[in-house]
């Protein structure tokens, strides 16, 4: 008994031996399977990210990588709308002017320009070149903007070029395209009449939508222009070299560029397309991107690596606007005052935005806007806002009178959906709640779902923002012109527009400011917005590179000017 | 054959009563219940389930702070911080000293968590300045920390700092930059140490005191308790967590519960009567399957009205009801498929039960581990959904709270305060591991199968 119950001991024991041995043995496989796996996956990674350099700076092949906020949807200036393209475009074309890396404007492709009453006369440079090889003349500059105002093209900024003789008839389809007052009179003259005087044209035509191009080979790409790397042509510093579609582009330094003072670099590497601050962070923090903003949170992160941190304000203001639409309640005068005096644009930013880049908005123009000889704001400073509840109570009970209601109804509240916006709605909702008894219902929406409920005015109050287009307070004086497409609250004042009307044709620039200076008193008094706050970018570069530049007007990051040193400081 | 003869038969001594092993006879669920009790970490997880209950429906009425007050005075505050603040004059605008004494970067007067007031001489050669914030001292490195100005005018030598003050120490620089903004190597730093402050306006508004002539300045006060601390708009998190638990348990509790029932019938059904019905009920609930959950979830919130800014709770209960009872009725019906052919049904239609009877009596506790299962996975991938739909918009709408966008929110902060990512998430794991661990016992203690073997 004895010795048979050993055996059968041993015969199990040999049993779970021989079935551990099988599993080790599984186990083996399966690692070493997965070791393969990875191995052929990061080969097959590293085959088709051959032209991704690795590294945020490649020294040798003079060559940095960047991320991108999103894939351009196109490379067409005349039609490009989103920051991104502006990124891109600001890199690979060249308009006839433009800015250096002070922001002050420099001769682009047009040597000297001269500016009238009535009109403008751009000179051009001999040496600009398209990357064929081919010069840059007049005549491009003349088919690009004509193209632009051509209904047929449907670009959202052909606005911009209104001030140019017959754009908006063209463009509404009135005129045909021939009759625009804009003529190559050589290939190096370049001719414009005004439909009404514009001094600060030169300021326009750095813009994206002035850029050129040239219509015979627009013609060859039979309506793929912009769309691929071979599908444009460049006069810029850099070429984008290839494209491949969701992924990277490649920037490479264009050998006909007509200037030393830009394009340092031999190849820009767009490896990332992302929006996510914490990978971009993360991408920084691993040496794989050259640059990145910082968000509040994070700037603990940055304090503790030693990182230098750098600022700056990306001149566009965020605001509080009403629905000034007929029936609605945000119609009513008092009702906007009693929201107004309820608030304190230090408070949001201070203490609930938290954005050490942010400054607290107290008027529609941003403090950097020139006025005559100082800075705007200097000359003509803001209305003085004090917070005061008592007030405000009293106005939202005479709004209340007027508008004959019990009570209010809920308040529709449109907002963005970044995390800033929901922060600053869901703060504006307890703050109203709690000082004037308002409900606010907060809708977020995506931007194009926003941009669309502001068109049709879907909501009372919006949390907008408005960046610089050009570099003059125009850029936000006509912000609320009853015929601006862009007042999507459609605040209509006679007195509003009758500055605007000033503030855009008035050669004498006192006068000029005094209407500007009209319209930011108005635009408090009447309580057309309310300023949020100015955003600005707190940011960090790599050491090695220098000459990199963040900016208010024109692309975001600018890299024309970025060169790398490695000698330390 | 034999003859026994009778005299070898004798009567049958009497015999002491044989130890009979029985037991007093006990219902389903007595029995049930005393497995129940037996388990440990069942009985645990049911303390801690009525303890959540407790917690949403009684927890508002003992800690009646309201979750969207926002007490900016005390944002992203981790729990255990130090409340006593200092009440000093109300905030005024401040324009620098240009008379006040002493060299280099100083102080106008002491730091507080309203403003820090900075004065310094101007810079040699400086085309204007910069000043830095750090919350670590100056190294080698001279990284100077978080920017906080560019002051381009090199006459401007004051500057003051409202942003977001803490208590505790922060270190200044001032560096001096060129005419194109690009920094200099002169630069002078202050190490200021920040006191809590509160006016009087602000503590009457926070209901501190009921009256401002209570109050002085110069006065010591201890600002609002928050036991969890607050969130990033100042939010108590303990209310708020009792506000997320309220909607959290609603979805999670509510919607399982409804949908499993429905499952239970369909499946049962289909699976009791069988046939062509039963092909035509699981093709049915095939369909149902394929249905997108979010495009339904948007169509319902559509469908019932549901505005921008309103709550999407409701529809987000239908749509999961609506959508999601195939899964347990799939799983019923193959059960009560495989019990109708079990001897014991057979035996019992023999014996002339009715049909209520062996769905009662039979299928039914049989099923009811599988079931149980089935809901113990539902509760928590409920909550979950809530959570995810939550944050995309679909669900709450602020400033209503839910455990979900809690995490949500507080995950972007996690580095710096995770106290608002913690407290959130671990009451979803808490209730997830709770149901699931309850789940586990009442599985146990149901199968009808595990009666009797102790």
């Amino acid at each position: 008994m004895n010795e048979a119950s050993t055996t059968s001991i041993t015969t199990d024991d040999s049993f779970t031996s021989s079935a551990g041995k099988q599993l080790g043995l599984y186990t083996l496989y399966a690692l070493l399977g997965l070791v393969a796996i990875i191995y052929m996956l990061s080969v097959a990674a590293g085959n088709t990210g051959s032209n991704v350099s690795g590294g945020a700076v490649n020294v040798e092949r003079n060559s940095i990588t960047i991320t991108l906020r999103e894939e351009p949807p196109q490379l067409d200036a005349g039609r490009a709308t989103d920051a991104s393209s502006f990124v891109v475009l600001a890199h690979v074309m060249e308009g006839l002017i433009s800015y250096d890396d002070n922001d002050q404007l420099i001769p682009g492709v047009a040597e000297r320009w001269e500016i009238r009453e009535d009109g403008a006369t751009f000179w051009l440079r001999d040496d600009a070149m398209w990357s064929d090889g081919q010069p840059v003349t007049a005549h491009d500059f003349e088919f690009a903007w004509k193209r632009v105002l051509d209904p047929a093209t449907a670009a959202e900024y052909s606005f911009i070029m209104y001030s140019i003789k017959n754009a908006e008839a063209i463009n509404q389809g009135d005129l045909p395209k021939e009759m625009l007052a804009v003529t190559a009179t050589t290939d190096r003259i370049l001719d414009i009449e005004f439909e009404r005087p514009t001094p600060y044209f030169d300021k326009l035509a750095a813009f994206n939508t002035y850029f050129p191009l040239r219509e015979d080979f627009f013609e060859s790409t039979n309506g793929r222009y912009g769309s691929d790397a071979d599908m444009m042509l460049y006069n810029g510093p850099y070429v984008v070299a290839e494209w491949v579609h969701g992924s990277t582009m490649l920037w490479t330094k264009n050998p006909y560029y007509w200037s030393d003072e830009k394009g340092f670099l031999d190849e820009i590497v767009t490896a990332y397309i992302t929006q996510d601050v914490n990978a971009k962070l993360n991408l920084f923090k691993d040496g794989q991107i050259v640059d990145t903003h910082l968000v509040a949170p994070m700037l603990p992160t940055a304090m503790e690596q030693r990182w230098q941190i750098d600022r700056v304000m990306d001149g566009s203001v965020f605001f509080l606007e009403f629905n000034h639409r007929e029936g609605r309640i945000s119609d009513n005068l008092n009702f906007r005052k009693a929201l107004q005096l309820a608030q304190d644009s230090s408070e949001l930013v201070y203490k609930v935005l938290k954005e050490a880049s942010y400054l607290p908005a107290e008027s529609l123009f941003p403090v950097w806007i020139q006025g005559v000889e100082d800075v705007f704001r200097k000359e003509y400073p803001a209305p003085e806002h004090q917070m005061n509840l008592a007030r405000a109570r009293e106005h939202l009970e005479m709004a209340r009178q007027e508008l004959d209601l019990g009570e209010f109804p809920p308040i529709i509240f449109l907002s963005g959906d970044t995390p800033v916006s929901l922060l600053a709605a869901e703060y504006y909702q307890q703050l109203y709640k709690q000082n004037l008894g308002l409900e606010i219902r907060i809708d977020a929406q995506i931007f194009k779902q926003r941009l669309a409920k502001m068109t049709s005015g879907d909501f009372d109050i919006v949390l907008a923002g408005w960046s610089p287009d050009y570099f003059d307070a125009l850029t936000f004086g006509d912000l609320f012109a009853s015929w601006n497409l862009n007042n999507r609250g459609r605040y209509n004042s006679e007195e509003m527009d009758r500055h605007i009307r000033i503030a855009q044709s008035e050669l004498d620039p006192r006068k000029r400011m005094d209407a500007f200076g009209e319209i930011q008193r108005l635009a408090y008094d009447d309580v057309v917005i309310i300023p949020m706050y100015e955003r600005g970018w707190s940011f960090v570069v790599d050491p090695r590179l220098k000459g990199f530049k963040r900016r208010s007007v024109g692309p975001e990051t600018d890299y024309n000017y970025a060169y790398i040193d490695v000698s330390g400081n | 054959m034999t003859d026994i003869a009778s005299s070898e038969f004798a009567p049958l001594q009497e015999q002491k009563e044989v130890h009979a092993i029985s037991r007093p006879s006990l219902s389903y669920w007595q029995d049930a219940w005393i497995r129940l009790k037996s388990n440990r970490r069942a009985l645990v997880s049911l303390y801690i389930v009525i303890g959540l209950l407790l917690f949403t429906l009684a927890g508002p009425w003992i800690w009646r702070t309201d979750p969207a007050f926002q007490d900016l005075d005390q944002v992203s505050q981790p729990p255990g911080t130090n409340r006593g603040a200092l009440v000093v004059e109300d905030y005024q605008p401040w324009f620098g000293d240009q008379f006040l004494a002493g060299e280099d970067l100083r102080l106008a007067e002491p730091g507080t968590t309203q403003a820090v007031r900075l004065q310094w001489d101007p810079l040699d050669a400086a085309g204007g300045h910069r000043v830095y914030r750090n919350i670590f001292p100056l190294g080698p490195e001279r990284a100077y920390g978080i920017p906080l100005a560019e002051l381009l005018d090199p006459e401007t030598d004051y500057f003051e700092d409202r942003l977001d003050l803490k208590p505790g120490r922060y270190y200044y620089s001032v560096v001096a930059i060129g005419p194109r903004g690009e920094l200099l190597d002169n630069f002078e730093t202050i190490e200021v140490s920040v006191q809590q402050v509160t006016t009087v306006i602000e503590a009457v508004e926070r209901g501190l005191v009921d009256d401002a002539t209570e109050l002085q300045v110069g006065d010591q006060i201890d600002l609002i308790w928050h036991p969890l601390g607050t969130d990033y708009l100042g939010r108590d998190l303990l209310a708020r967590l009792m506000a997320g638990a309220r909607v959290s348990l609603f979805i999670g509790i509510g919607a399982p519960f409804l949908f499993v029932l429905f499952g239970v019938v369909y499946g049962s059904m289909a699976g009791f009567i069988g046939g062509r019905t039963d092909q035509m009920m699981m093709r049915f609930a095939d369909f149902v399957v394929a249905l997108p959950f979010l495009l339904f979830m948007i169509l319902f919130k559509i469908a019932f009205g549901i505005g921008p800014g309103e709550s999407g709770v409701f529809p987000m209960l239908v749509a999961l009801v609506v959508l999601m009872w195939p899964a347990t009725a799939r799983l019923v019906r193959g059960q009560i498929l495989q019990i109708r052919e079990q001897g014991y049904i057979s035996a019992s239609q023999l014996l002339g039960a009715k049909t209520s009877y062996l769905i009662l009596r039979h299928m039914i506790p049989n099923t009811l581990g599988v079931v149980l299962v089935t809901v113990t996975f539902a509760i928590p991938s409920a909550i979950f959904t809530e959570a995810f739909l939550s944050f995309i918009g679909m669900g709450v709408a602020p400033p209503t709270p839910s455990w979900g966008s809690m995490s949500n929110e507080g995950i972007k902060t996690m580095l710096t305060t995770p106290h608002e990512l913690i407290f959130p998430a671990m009451f979803i794991s808490l209730t997830v591991l709770a149901f699931n661990l309850l789940g586990d016992g009442l599985r146990d203690a149901l199968d009808a199968r595990m009666r009797n073997t102790e």
